[in-house]
């Protein structure tokens, strides 16, 4: 389909032609065009350094800044510079990587002098792509899981994505999910590192009902990962319901204008009945009409949710129709393990008096991932570390007992739990498993839970009995 | 989607004569009835004249605009676009809900001698991007705050941020009395009023781009005001909604009445 005519000339989709060469890349096709982008793809020159994963095929995004006025080449700068700095700071697999980044030098060709080229990982299709055919519900969880892994690792690094929407969900040749376009994401600043401000745009259908009222300051708008979490919300009810937005109405603004009535409670949320129940209790969750609703679902405790629902609701079926990926693989096994933990629970350690044996099954010393930790031997509250009451449930501030450990320490380990609470350290080590382990004396507690990634040691401990709280 | 405003000016509303201005704000799906009113039939907007009916008509926001609902047998009202060079619609009796696609608005209802009329603004008007024309725009990354460039508000904004986007005065921002002067060339504002354009400006400012600044009242008003359009200035350029070259739409400062923009911007 084509616009209106271009007064340029220019269609700027050809902006590089194939076999143009970027470094170490050549363009083979262009890909689509954006915003103030167009990207390519494009493939690894023969004779570079091969067998670095993700480099062979790539997607090169091309921010052309030649004919731009002062102020406009200044966003495009903007943009560019966001997306560079971010890529820089953060590397995770739910997160699709910046390799590299360019300014073209062609004083020859006008339209690419001084053109900014981001070179990414190049994505077979987007989220967007799979929305009319629909998802099972199994395929649809493990969309969510993953998208979810990707923003909670980005909210607990200090960001906000602030574009989230199927079009920035990215399916991989393998189809692991892979958050892109971070050309809004903003850190969180403040004291309490609550909220950041993002340039003044968006995505209609995915703006949360606050956004169509905030005002703009200074530094943009205010903006907070709840914001990220209603466009998930959004996202959510669009996988399950064949891409139908949530609320009603032909255009985006009609859409939106649907958005406010139901935040200022004139109209009831109505979510598609082709949301299966436990989707529909999320989706409203994420869709809570003010900051302070959904405040609460966090990313993290969303993930705990599907992990929760994907250990004990899958049916064989629905399992079988999972098939993605190693991790994804690893997972799996650890969901049928813990089925396997409540068809036959442990006998408990503990003795008759409630104190735990004398004799631990094993011992584990204490890992803590941030490197500037590992030297100090003071003790310092930055570097402690903190134990879990119940490791089914979020790893938040009324989650853990009072007792801290620091790197180092060895503790007294009862079992080991398969499947708890996933947790990724600051190194982007996932684990889902944790090990309960022994309190000093007076510390209140017999016991709490260490989560593996904290830890160094594999003892061959028993599994846990079935997660309960302990006291 | 903020909704609309309705501007009632102070001398129709209650308590007539002279009563005082009533401004009324809908968010989306609300409605606000007008009319002379009584107490069977409350309206929301009383307008005190013989000639009107108790229940005369009906505004409901719908989308980012808004509809009107002639409720009077016999009477048509007009919209007018106060800034459409006599562009206008009629609203025939009895017609329901017909959609208003200004984003300034009078509604005019007839009287016996003169006429009634009150103001609708529908700040929520979405324009795409000028890099967003192609293909489907529904799920595009669009600017959050968008102006009406042929707007007469935008022109006024256009010559607020013209010494800085000259690069002449990094600070200075022009005085009302100097964007008067600076735009009298132009063909849409032979007569502009300073008034007109302080209300412009603080519809930009409150309205469009919802600026958090200090409130203008008590002492030191004035500058308090100069507040304000220096934090307009600063956030289009930062934010790119006012670029260089929409110093185009300003008549050229020679001074000269500008006849070669034979079109009103």
């Amino acid at each position: 389909m084509h616009g209106p005519a271009d007064t340029s000339g220019d269609d700027p989709t050809e902006l590089l032609p194939p076999g143009y060469r970027v470094a170490r890349w050549e363009v083979v096709e262009p890909i689509g065009t954006g915003g103030w982008a167009t990207v390519h793809a494009g493939r690894l020159i023969e004779g570079h350094a091969e067998g670095v994963p993700g480099e062979e095929s790539v997607a090169l995004k091309v921010l052309p800044t030649a004919g731009l006025s002062p102020h406009q080449a200044r966003k495009v700068a903007d943009t560019a510079r966001r997306e560079v700095e971010f890529g820089r700071g953060s590397s995770h697999p739910r997160l699709i990587r910046l390799l590299d980044t360019f300014v073209l030098a062609e004083p020859d060709h006008p339209l690419l002098d001084g053109a900014i080229v981001l070179v990414m990982e190049r994505a077979g299709r987007s989220l967007r792509d799979l929305l009319d055919a629909g998802v099972s519900e199994a395929e649809g969880a493990r969309l969510v899981t993953e998208i979810c892994e990707g923003l909670a690792h980005l909210h607990r690094s200090g960001w906000v994505h602030g574009d989230l929407k199927p079009d920035n969900i990215l399916l991989m040749a393998d189809g692991s999910v892979k958050l892109s376009d971070f050309g809004l994401v903003t850190q969180l600043t403040g004291t309490h590192g609550t909220h950041g401000y993002a340039p003044p745009m968006g995505t209609f259908d995915y703006l949360p009902p606050e956004r169509w009222r905030a005002p703009l300051g200074e530094q943009g708008v205010e903006i907070r990962p709840s914001a990220d979490i209603w466009a998930l919300g959004i996202t959510i009810h669009e996988l399950f319901a064949a891409g139908a937005s949530p609320f009603p109405g032909a255009t985006p603004m009609a859409r939106g204008a649907a958005t406010q009535e139901y935040a200022d409670g004139r109209a009831p949320l109505r979510l598609d009945g082709a949301l299966p129940p436990f989707w529909r209790a999320l989706t409203a969750d994420c869709l809570a009409p003010t900051h302070a609703a959904r405040a609460a679902h966090t990313a993290e405790s969303l993930l705990a949710r599907v992990a929760e629902r994907t250990a004990t609701d899958v049916s064989p079926f629905a399992r079988a129709s999972v098939r993605r990926g190693r991790r994804r693989a690893a997972s799996l096994t650890l969901a049928v393990c813990a089925v396997g933990a409540t068809v036959w629970p442990h006998v408990e350690h503990d003795t008759a008096s409630g104190a735990p044996s004398a004799e631990p099954p094993g011992r584990i010393r204490v890992f803590n991932a941030e490197q500037s930790c590992r030297g100090r031997t003071d003790r310092n509250a930055d570097c402690s570390l903190g134990l879990a009451i119940d490791p089914t449930r979020p790893y938040t501030v009324d989650n853990v007992v009072a007792t801290r450990v620091w790197h180092g320490d060895e503790l007294a380990v009862d079992c080991r739990l398969p499947l708890g609470m996933p947790i990724i350290d600051e190194a982007d080590t996932h684990s889902a498993e944790w090990y309960r382990v022994r309190l000093p004396r007076g510390a209140g507690r017999t016991a709490a839970w260490l989560p593996a990634v904290r830890t160094k040691d594999r003892p061959s401990v028993p599994d846990c009995p079935a997660p309960t709280p302990i006291g | 989607m903020s909704g609309v405003v309705i501007h009632l000016p102070a001398g129709w509303g209650e308590g007539e004569p002279g009563g005082d201005a009533v401004t009324l704000r809908l968010g989306p799906g609300e409605v606000a009835r007008f009319g002379r009113g009584s107490a069977s039939t409350p309206v929301e907007l009383r307008l005190d004249d013989e000639a009107i009916s108790r229940l005369a008509g009906e505004i409901r926001v719908t989308d980012d605009h808004w509809q009107l609902s002639n409720l009077s047998p016999t009477q048509s009202y007009l919209v007018e676009n106060p800034e459409g060079a006599g562009e206008y619609l009629r609203v025939p009796p009895r017609r329901a809900g017909a959609p208003i696609p200004f984003e300034f608005s009078r509604v005019v209802l007839p009287t016996r001698n003169t006429s009634v009329s009150f103001q609708v603004f529908a700040p929520d008007h979405v324009y795409l991007d000028p890099d967003g024309l192609h293909g489907q725009w529904g799920s595009r990354t669009v600017t959050a705050y968008s102006l009406d460039e042929t707007a007469l508000y935008f022109l006024i904004l256009v010559a607020l941020c013209e010494p800085r986007l000259r690069d002449e005065s990094p600070v200075a921002v022009p005085t009302t009395p100097q964007i008067v002067d600076r735009l009298k060339g132009h063909p849409a504002c032979g007569r502009l009023t300073a008034r007109a354009v302080s209300s412009h400006i603080d519809y930009l400012a409150d309205e469009k781009m919802r600026i958090s600044a200090p409130a203008e009242t008590g002492p030191r008003r004035e500058a308090r005001r100069n507040g304000k359009r220096e934090a307009i200035v600063g956030l289009v350029l930062r934010f790119g909604l006012v670029r260089e070259d929409h110093l185009a739409l300003l008549p050229p400062r020679t001074g000269a009445t500008g006849q070669e923009r034979g079109t009103a911007g």
